[in-house]
């Protein structure tokens, strides 16, 4: 059933949108992410402008993380302290991030500027994801040695602004969340992802924080994130396409419920190996379309909009 | 006064008999544009009337006026990118122009005419980097792009037309057309190209419903929009919660 997206303004196939969703939902609730990586550059690959993508997934990420934040309320899993403070650096990010878009979009190239980005980052995530899982498999069968997780007092400890954080049991500056928060929000705005997938290990590596808050904590940060971007895509790019923002919301939220009570007979280094191929595939498409000699080297732009 | 009256009526109706006029119609006049919208099509029908059956009919549809960027892609460190080459301001979003009779002897002129007059006087831009390339390249890549998208008809489907003079043509619109206002002009000419009658109508295209209140929404009212889009997306976060949550509960 053919459907008219009104804001990127292309038909597409509800029926496509709607598995895209739930497919992209079920492989985050099988592998434990977010998904917006995958979505943005699918999008991308169903012909709906870039611009369109990034800020329309951000909206989606705003849903599906307040949803998974209710349920770590509940669990008590979620460092506000620490989520606030990632948040004052994330709005100021995202603030930036939108900034950049708004200005390669002046000169029309999000389209390219989004493809490097999603290059860049799938790339070198998914080259390490790989190559890390596969040294686990080759080492599994071998005796564990035992690491000992010690308290690491590195430079971060040597920075001024020391605050409490109770619930991570941390006494650490508030500088580094800050940095990190800002990060994200750069990430969120300009790729249309929440970033979980930075976030998560700088948190664990980089602030120290126990894992038991540490997802809780950052689908805190990223719901307040994609919601601030969410608005500032609307108010300086109006690139939010609510319709499909809906579509896929819907597919993402049966298809993550339903990835989430699959048992997957895997391990989990051969979870994160299908994963990282996945990623490694995504980014080859987008690296192969910007390379392959175009059929036709001229195209025609609408410059007012519908 | 009444026989003046009578004489122009009567001067006006032997010129039309010679000459030749033309009287039309169209079936819709409002195509509402929805998220379902999957193409359309206008019917146009009438009656001509002329002396001898050399006379041909054209009808044109004209869309609202757009602004539009050519790009053209270069090869950058192996990267292709895509730059804006030239603009053309307020040419038709879609143009469509038949005739009745494909064998008219000045047929390639006419269409060249008509579309220099709407595209190629339309040019305004031309980037620093393409200087020196004859503007008329622009032109042609812009007609070439509009055939391939369905925007520009030129002579594709022939009018029918029975015993000289009942006249009826389908204008089938793509699925991507841009709200406004669409011209359907009827004009007869004679072997020499010349107008003999005119008729128009309009067809107003919009967008309705949803639609309609998202991307006017989107346009005029940024800051509801970009509010509602987040208040809607929690809400929906919420409801999915709320719901498994009391589905396995």
């Amino acid at each position: 059933m053919q459907i008219f997206l009104p804001i990127a303004d292309v038909p597409v196939d509800l029926f496509v949108l709607l598995a895209l969703g739930a497919a992209v939902g079920f492989l985050s609730g099988v592998f434990g992410i977010g998904g917006g990586f995958l979505m943005t550059p699918l999008l991308i690959f169903l012909g709906i402008p870039a611009a369109v993508a990034v800020a329309t997934e951000a909206n989606q990420i705003a849903a599906s993380s307040f949803s998974g934040v209710l349920a770590h309320l509940k669990r008590r899993s979620v460092d506000f302290k620490m989520g606030n403070i990632l948040v004052v650096g994330g709005l100021l990010g995202s603030g930036v991030g939108v900034e950049i878009f708004r200005i390669i979009k002046s000169y029309g190239q999000t389209d390219l500027f989004v493809s490097l980005c999603y290059i860049l980052f799938l790339g070198s995530i998914g080259t390490l994801m790989f190559l890390e899982s596969l040294s686990t498999i080759q080492r599994s069968g071998k005796p564990q040695r035992n690491f000992k997780p010690r308290k690491k007092h590195n430079w971060i400890h040597g920075l001024p602004f020391k605050t409490k954080f109770k619930s991570s049991k941390l006494y650490i500056s508030a500088i580094p969340p800050i940095v990190i928060g800002f990060f994200i929000g750069i990430l969120a705005s300009i790729m249309g992802v929440g970033g979980g997938f930075i976030l998560i290990p700088a948190m664990i590596y980089i602030l120290g924080m126990p894992t038991k808050v540490v997802i809780g904590t950052s689908l805190y940060q990223i719901m307040f994130i994609t919601a601030f971007t969410t608005f500032m895509h609307a108010t300086q790019n109006k690139t939010v396409d609510l319709l499909l923002a809906l579509i896929l919301i819907v597919g993402g939220v049966l298809g993550a419920q339903l990835g989430a009570r699959v048992t997957v007979k895997l391990k989990a280094e051969e979870i994160r190996i299908l994963l990282a191929i996945i990623v490694l595939l995504v980014c080859l498409k987008l690296a192969v379309d910007l390379l392959i000699t175009p059929n036709d080297l001229f195209s025609l732009t609408y410059s007012t909009e519908l | 006064m009444r026989k003046i009256l009578f004489a122009i009526i009567f001067l006006f109706s032997i010129a039309s008999f010679c000459f030749g006029s033309v009287i039309s119609d169209v079936d819709k006049s409002d195509i509402e544009l929805s998220t379902r919208f999957d193409g359309t099509s206008i019917l146009v029908f009438g009656t001509i009337s002329s002396e001898n059956n050399r006379t041909s009919l054209l009808v044109e549809v004209v869309g609202p006026p757009t602004t539009i960027d050519i790009r053209k892609k270069v090869q950058i460190w192996g990267i292709w990118i895509s730059n804006k080459i030239a603009q053309f301001q307020d040419i038709p979003s879609f143009y469509q122009i038949s005739i009745s009779k494909p064998e008219h002897p000045i047929l390639k002129e006419i269409e060249y005419q008509r579309l220099k007059s709407i595209f190629y006087d339309s040019l305004e831009i031309i980037s620093r980097s393409e200087k020196g390339n004859e503007p008329e390249k622009y032109y042609s890549e812009l007609t070439r792009l509009k055939k391939k998208l369905g925007n520009l008809v030129t002579f594709k489907e022939k009018i029918n037309i029975i015993e000289n003079k009942l006249f009826s043509h389908k204008v089938n619109l793509p699925k991507k057309i841009h709200p406004g206002i669409y011209k359907i002009k009827m004009t007869l000419i004679d072997q020499q190209g010349k107008e003999l009658s005119k008729s128009e109508h309009s067809v107003k295209v919009s967008k309705v419903g949803v639609q309609e209140f998202l991307s006017s929404n989107s346009k005029n009212n940024p800051v509801f929009y970009g509010l509602f889009s987040v208040i809607i997306a929690l809400f929906l976060g919420f409801s999915a919660a709320q719901l498994f949550r009391w589905l396995y509960r």
